[in-house]
């Protein structure tokens, strides 16, 4: 008996790498295959935003581009549709936008989140209850009364138009806000008996302390105006004041059967948040995971 | 000391009144902005021009409104009242405010103000050039009447219910996946995750071209048809009106007539933009998941396994179980996304073919903007809180079967 199970025990030791080796392989197969699924429909983009016209509707098509088009791109780049519509011009709207939308929620977040974590007043609650409540209104009966409100204070065509309601979010408050109270009330306390005001201590001892959530709403907040397209649609009609979104739009129907000049404008497009995502992935993922384990 | 009380007590009062002042000035400029007015280019040329304007055409808006605002300023002045003869607590009660300030602000001009100026003219017609004049619940009956709107109705209903589950499923599968032990997770989690950094344009006109009649997709098919010996006709996919239980009905010799519209299913067209959708959302809620997962005490799975329990049976009794919350949670967001869906109907299919890709939010964007016959404000508006109404019954539909479920574990 003792000698059969070490025997078995042998061959078993043996043999379990094999098994191992076969399921790591199976693993890392279905893993890299999921991944080109997903990763695929960048990679045909790009190569077909090098092909010629007639290249790129042509039937079977191919994986690589016969020649690399370059001009292809430069075409797009000297995009130009006349009073200032260019497509730098629509570079810098969309990133004008992105950014300043950004950092704006951050501070006008961070101060209502303080508020809410921090400070007791009559109302507080209240207050948080309605902010969450309004997190359940669909964007949809909002689009067209807003869009009416903005042509009535004449900010149609003008950077306001997105900057203005764009700077409180409820989800980056809710999230700051929960934030926020798990920092430790000792630094508080200290700066307090120095004589710090309410101002300072959320300049001087929050902020600093909060700086990766803060990171992860501004990211959040850039992608999200990044690649936001029913807003700027309405708001932004005129070609000057257009986001590359938008832009793309207009490529599709205008370029219909220059399919490679409109692959270009999409992975222009695609490019920055990308990279964004591929340099701060861990802020992201923390975000998204963030507002779906406390949401 | 009598006098001096007196006039403490006489200023606080006076505070108090400044208060309701403040607030209700604020609200009351809220309100007029948010007024329906005809033809609002021209009026607010000057300012006295837009409150005769604001006089005739929305005296009853400016009541109702006026009579909330007043409503909240009061009870700001009283709790002004209570709190100013406390220094500290006056101290926290302007801090408090101040640092909302910004946000309540926004909020409330761009979303409180807008959604009763919603309301109101849902009842009433409205086309921007004309005086507001109420109609009652005409819009909606309207709006339930028509052919549009139900069969935009239609599609979003076969659109959330069959994304919702597919994407909801993918992503606890891809989760799963990626929680075991692994190299590289990182590196694949990332990977997996940029379809969903994109956005919906990008990836709508990449899919479009993808979809093509030349296209990848079909392509893709093609070989594997042939690897079957089977010989494959390209599909044009995204201008396919015909039903998928149209086509089964069909394939079996039968026919269903135009008029039973709502018994074909979603068209082809619609499928693939599902597929699509499908592809772009489920590793967002894959991260979520992927996080709970992360969560999950790994003793459980130890004590299961001394247990003879197979990872199947784990996976059914104990991480399904504990993933319960982040289901629902899913479930609803997804909800709420697919019954809103407009970036990818307006870019690749503008409603079409035959309407089977029309929805809710498309048909409020063309009915306000008048790109199908003339601007129609308030219909527009009595459709957004249809769907409102129905994002709002799902919604707590699936929150209580969940939590109804909870409560056995």
């Amino acid at each position: 008996m003792s000698v059969a199970t070490k025997t078995m025990t042998r061959v078993r030791v043996r043999e379990k790498p094999v098994h191992q080796t076969v399921g790591l392989v199976l693993r890392y197969g279905v893993l890299i295959a999921i991944g080109l699924v997903m990763f695929m429909p960048f990679i045909l983009a790009f190569l077909g935003s090098f092909k010629t016209d007639a290249e790129i509707i042509a039937w079977p098509p191919r994986l690589l581009p016969e020649t690399w088009r370059w001009e292809n791109w430069v075409k797009v780049w000297r995009t130009d549709l006349g009073e200032g519509a260019t497509f730098p011009r629509w570079l810098f709207n969309t990133a004008f936008l992105s950014v300043t939308v950004a950092v704006l929620e951050v501070i006008a977040c961070s101060m209502a989140a303080y508020a809410f974590a921090r400070l007791r007043f009559p109302g507080r609650d209240a207050v948080f209850n309605f902010m969450l409540g309004t997190m359940m209104i669909p964007g949809a009966v909002t689009l067209i009364p807003a869009f009416v409100l903005m042509s009535k204070l004449k900010l149609l065509n003008t950077y306001w138009s997105l900057l203005l309601p764009g700077i409180v979010s409820a989800g980056a408050i809710f999230m700051l806000t929960q934030f926020f109270k798990t920092i430790p009330r000792d630094l508080e306390e200290a700066a307090l008996i120095d004589g710090a005001s309410q101002v300072q201590i959320y300049k001087d001892v929050i902020l600093p302390l909060a700086r990766p959530a803060l990171l992860t709403v501004f990211i959040l907040q850039f992608q999200a105006m990044w690649n936001n397209f029913l807003t700027p649609l309405l708001y932004l009609d005129a070609p000057k004041m257009w986001v590359l979104n938008v832009a793309l739009s207009v490529f599709k129907q205008q370029y219909k059967a220059q399919w490679n000049l409109t692959l270009v404008g999409a992975v222009f497009n695609a490019v920055p948040v990308l990279l964004l995502f591929f340099f701060f992935s861990k802020y992201y993922i923390e975000g998204v995971a963030y507002a779906g384990v406390k949401g | 000391m009598q006098a001096q009380k007196t006039s403490s007590q006489g200023s606080t009062n006076l505070v108090a009144i400044g208060a309701f002042v403040l607030v209700f000035g604020v609200l009351f400029v809220i309100t007029l902005t948010n007024a329906p007015v005809r033809s609002t280019a021209q009026v607010t040329e000057t300012l006295g021009a837009y409150l005769t304007e604001v006089r005739t055409t929305a005296m009853p808006f400016l009541i109702v409104v006026g009579l909330l605002a007043a409503g909240v300023a009061s009870v700001a002045a009283l709790v002004v009242r209570r709190e100013w003869p406390d220094l500290t607590r006056r101290r926290a009660l302007i801090a408090g405010y101040s640092f909302l300030a910004p946000y309540l602000l926004v909020t409330l001009t761009f979303t409180v103000g807008v959604i009763l100026f919603a309301l109101y003219i849902a009842f009433t017609q409205y086309e921007i050039y004309t005086t507001p004049t109420f109609v009652g619940l005409d819009n909606f009956a309207q709006a339930l009447k028509s052919k549009d709107f139900q069969q935009s109705l239609h599609n979003v209903l076969w659109y959330a219910f069959i994304v919702t589950i597919a994407q909801t499923t993918i992503a606890i599968a891809l989760a799963v996946l990626l929680n075991t032990p692994m190299r590289f997770r990182q590196f694949f989690r990332t990977i997996f995750y940029a379809p969903s950094v994109t956005s919906s344009v990008v990836i709508t006109v990449i899919f479009v071209w993808l979809y093509l009649k030349t296209g990848y997709i079909n392509l893709f098919l093609d070989r594997v048809w042939n690897l079957f010996g089977l010989e494959y006709k390209a599909v044009d996919w995204l201008g396919n009106p015909k039903g998928l239980i149209q086509l089964v009905v069909e394939a079996s010799g039968g026919k269903i007539p135009s008029q039973q519209w709502y018994l074909r299913g979603p068209s082809v067209a619609w499928c693939a933009l599902m597929v699509q959708n499908i592809f772009t959302t489920a590793p967002t809620f894959m991260i979520m998941f992927l996080a709970a997962l992360q969560d999950i005490n790994p003793a459980l799975y130890e004590a299961a396994s001394i247990d003879g329990a197979s990872g199947w049976q784990q996976f059914w009794k104990i991480t399904l179980p504990l993933l319960r919350p982040i289901v629902v949670l899913v479930l609803v967001l997804s909800t709420i996304g697919t019954l809103q869906i407009f970036d990818q109907v307006y870019l690749a299919t503008a409603g079409g073919p035959l309407g089977t890709t029309m929805t809710p939010v498309y048909l409020v964007f063309n009915e306000a903007l008048g790109k199908q016959g003339p601007i129609q404000m308030g219909y527009a508006s009595a459709i957004a809180f249809i769907l409102a109404v129905l994002i709002f019954i799902f919604t707590f539909v699936q929150r209580r079967v969940i939590e109804r479920g909870t409560e056995m574990y």
